[in-house]
């Protein structure tokens, strides 16, 4: 299976046109959130803005680690084309700092050491070099990571579900924290001090001048399952 | 200024103590400083729901009183960023470590815990339900978990004024003992009339609120904007927390915040067996603030953590903790989310994510199968918060990506479902250490038969009520919210850590004043409860 078999229905049928997403892939063809940028305070303006335009260096983990897991981030976020977020760097940064999320499984090492090992145990699986490994093989890999049926090697000292929700609560923290992710979603992003006009009754339907207008060839969850996914 | 003209309270003046436009407190060059020798008539372990209350309380009635708090005094123009990462790249959440174990383990952080002055309460939803009067009694009504050594009419007059001080909004409400709000209810958003409208069909009656956010004039307290971001800290001062609502009147009134202040120990007198003061690490340096009565309001895990940590000659197993409690019957509400999929656009992201509440299945009904129930609240997640639950459901990779760009149209309820007090559930201390030298907390957690019960029954309710607003699709997951319990309160110290009175067993001058001593929890918020705890506290000693 492809990442792309995967993928219907196919979002690639509409391209974003103004303002970036990944892969250019999104609902809301004429939103850009970063044009609102002027309407938010000075503090959370340099914290969002700086994700696009300050992307960290990797410093915490090796260049092979980097490798491997980069592949494995592309792979749970769809990522197969530029322009990318750079996941595993916000990842890595945070990772630097050291300071976590506030809880530790009493099964798991701390954070930084589940990425690692993860990072060995994807090598391990793919016989080499994860990164390396055909298209088919990560995703195949990636799934019995997703489904905890990793067993053997390195995932004997790890429980296994448990190491897939670490990763995972940094994955979606690092792509939908970012302002390229708001464009492909639609979602407003600060909205401070502006706030919201038009919402609720009477206003159902209603949207603020600013925001974005959904664009779509088809439904995706009635095609969804005309298409037989689930 | 008369109280009755502006709908201020009489006896609390921090609304008008904030400035009309900007957030950070304006009277901190007026706040009191006292020395560590000087010994203080109260020294308060934590700033926040509890802690702030008796704090701001006292003051007024000329105690002497410093709060030691181990975060910082925040500033929310300065501090607070208008964004889910941000806010904990802020420092808002508790992300110090802590192990987490049990068949259920139960995750902390940004669900469940806060650091700084303000508590947990600057990143809570903004929910402040009441308990029942039903809540105090369940040992004795339903036959399970045990009764509270006060009843609901003697927290009643607290519930009332805290109400006030908030305020809070909400409809008129018709459950439990039924009551008003001092300010009326917010608009609703598209994502919860689509729930409201669902669960009406089904025969569910909701309400909206009741939430700590102005809807109206309150002093210098600006009205809501709606921007949605509760979870992150307030940067309007619209939604409550104790930074705002009870710390600037505290502060005009002698009190002392004594912010990034981390508590190791209480020290105890071998002596007189009395509480002597607390010990405490500022700036990388130990000291010890005398106090001539001190009252402990970490909440359910750094309560426990400080009154274990806290052994020495007469209490050899930690403060209160001769009959082994400490730490013990800590609870969380089972808190699944069930989202239903419309074709309108609903852009859940829009307006606070508290909006209406049913408590319906508050008490119990033995038709159900278990006892005791549980209420329904919108929630509305942000991006992370909505990935977070995908990801829960399974999906990662194209499928991932493609809930995602659905997300507007998608409308989140969740439940709070009573969870029972159990031995089991509770906090003990690691062989890790922090960074002071303090072991770690390691909170065990695992559901009994019926919080599953109530659980898997409420999830179907919530899916029905998405199934009869005509949802295309349903997305549940299960999570937990809240925490309370760990130091509870009883009438005798072979069955709980303080007496009705907050007062510690064996010790006369230490309290314990916070959720932690809660020993039941209802399906309620528990902010409300903490602070009318502390208010009643207050008015005690």
């Amino acid at each position: 299976m492809s990442l792309r078999d995967q993928a219907h229905p196919n979002p690639h049928n509409l391209r974003h046109r103004n303002g970036t997403t990944p892969q250019l892939v999104g609902r809301y063809p004429h939103y850009d959130v970063l044009s609102e940028a002027d309407h938010w305070d000075e503090v959370t303006r340099r914290v969002v803005l700086d994700r696009v335009e300050r992307v960290p260096p990797i410093v915490f983990f090796t260049e092979a680690e980097a490798g491997t897991l980069k592949a494995f981030c592309d792979i749970v976020t769809a990522q197969d084309e530029e322009p990318r977020i750079a996941v595993l760097s916000y990842i890595d940064e945070k990772l630097e700092t050291g300071v976590g999320d506030g809880w530790q499984h009493a099964g798991l090492p701390g954070d930084g050491d589940v990425w690692r090992t993860v990072a060995r145990g994807l090598d391990e699986e793919a016989g080499g070099c994860y990164a390396e490994a055909s298209e088919e093989t990560r995703v195949e890999i990636v799934h019995r990571f997703a489904k905890a049926e990793l067993r053997d090697g390195v995932w004997r000292d790890l429980d296994v579900g448990q190491a897939w929700g670490v990763v995972m609560r940094y994955v979606v923290q690092a792509f939908y924290s970012h302002p390229w992710a708001w464009n492909e979603i639609g979602f407003g992003g600060p909205a401070y001090p502006r706030g919201y006009s038009a919402f609720g009754s009477p206003h159902l339907g209603e949207r603020e001048p600013w925001e974005g207008v959904e664009s779509v060839h088809y439904d995706p969850v009635r095609d969804a399952k005309k298409w037989g996914l689930d | 200024m008369g109280a009755r003209l502006t709908g201020l309270p009489a006896d609390n003046d921090s609304a008008v103590l904030l400035h009309p436009h900007k957030r950070g407190l304006q009277n901190l060059d007026r706040m009191a400083r006292y020395r560590d020798g000087d010994e203080v008539d109260l020294a308060v372990v934590g700033a926040g729901a509890g802690g702030s209350v008796i704090a701001q309380r006292l003051a007024r009635r000329g105690w002497k009183v410093v709060v030691l708090e181990k975060g910082p005094l925040w500033d929310p123009d300065r501090d607070w960023v208008s964004d889910e990462k941000g806010a904990g790249q802020a420092g808002l959440y508790w992300t110090d470590n802590r192990i987490i174990s049990g068949e259920d383990p139960i995750e902390l952080g940004k669900n469940n815990s806060g650091v700084g002055v303000g508590g947990s309460m600057t990143h809570f939803a903004g929910y402040v339900p009441r308990l029942h009067p039903s809540d105090f009694e369940v040992g004795s009504r339903d036959g399970v978990a045990v009764d509270w050594p006060i009843s609901y009419d003697e927290l009643k007059p607290s519930f009332e004024r805290i109400e006030r001080e908030l305020p809070v909004a909400g409809e008129y409400w018709p459950w439990g003992d039924p009551h008003g709000y001092p300010h009326k209810p917010h608009p609703v958003a598209g994502a919860a009339l689509f729930a409201w409208e669902g669960a009406r069909k089904q025969g569910i009656e909701m309400r909206v609120g009741p939430v700590a956010i102005t809807n109206g004039r309150f002093g210098n307290r600006p009205h809501c904007i709606y921007r949605g971001f509760c979870l992150e800290g307030c940067k309007v001062n619209a939604k409550a927390s104790p930074l705002i609502t009870h710390i600037p009147d505290a502060i005009e009134h002698g009190c002392e915040i004594r912010a990034d202040s981390f508590v190791t120990r209480v020290e105890i007198d071998n002596e007189s067996g009395r509480a002597s003061g607390v010990r405490y690490i500022r700036d990388g340096v130990e000291c010890f603030q005398r106090a001539s009565a001190v009252a402990v309001c970490g909440y359910a895990i750094e309560t426990p953590r400080l009154l274990l940590n806290s052994v020495c000659r007469r209490h050899p197993r930690g403060l209160g903790n001769a009959a082994d409690l400490v730490g013990r019957y800590v609870m969380v509400q089972g808190a699944p989310q069930v989202a239903g999929r419309f074709p309108e656009l609903l852009r859940m992201y829009k307006a606070p994510p508290p909006e209406v509440t049913s408590e319906q299945f508050y008490e119990t009904d033995d038709r159900r199968g278990f006892a005791r129930g549980f209420s329904i609240q919108t929630v509305s997640p942000l991006p992370i918060g909505w990935a977070e639950h995908v990801l829960a459901e399974g999906h990662w990779g194209q499928s991932l990506r493609e809930y995602m760009r659905d997300y507007n149209h998608w409308s989140v309820l969740g439940i709070l479902a009573e969870f029972m007090p159990l031995a089991e559930n509770r906090v003990t201390l690691a062989d890790e250490k922090d960074g002071f030298g303090v072991p770690i907390a390691h909170f065990s957690y695992t559901l009994c038969d019926n919080d599953r019960a109530i659980v898997a029954y409420a999830k179907k309710v919530l899916e029905q009520v998405w199934h009869t607003a005509g949802a295309m699709d349903v997305l549940t997951i299960d999570r937990y919210a809240h925490l309370v319990g760990g130091a509870r309160m009883g009438s005798s110290p072979d069955d709980s850590v303080v007496d009705s009175s907050h007062r510690v067993w064996g010790i006369d001058n230490l309290f314990v004043v916070d959720g932690s001593v809660m020993p039941t929890q209802g399906s309620a918020n528990p902010a409300l409860t903490i602070m009318a705890l502390a208010d009643r506290w207050s008015r005690l000693v």
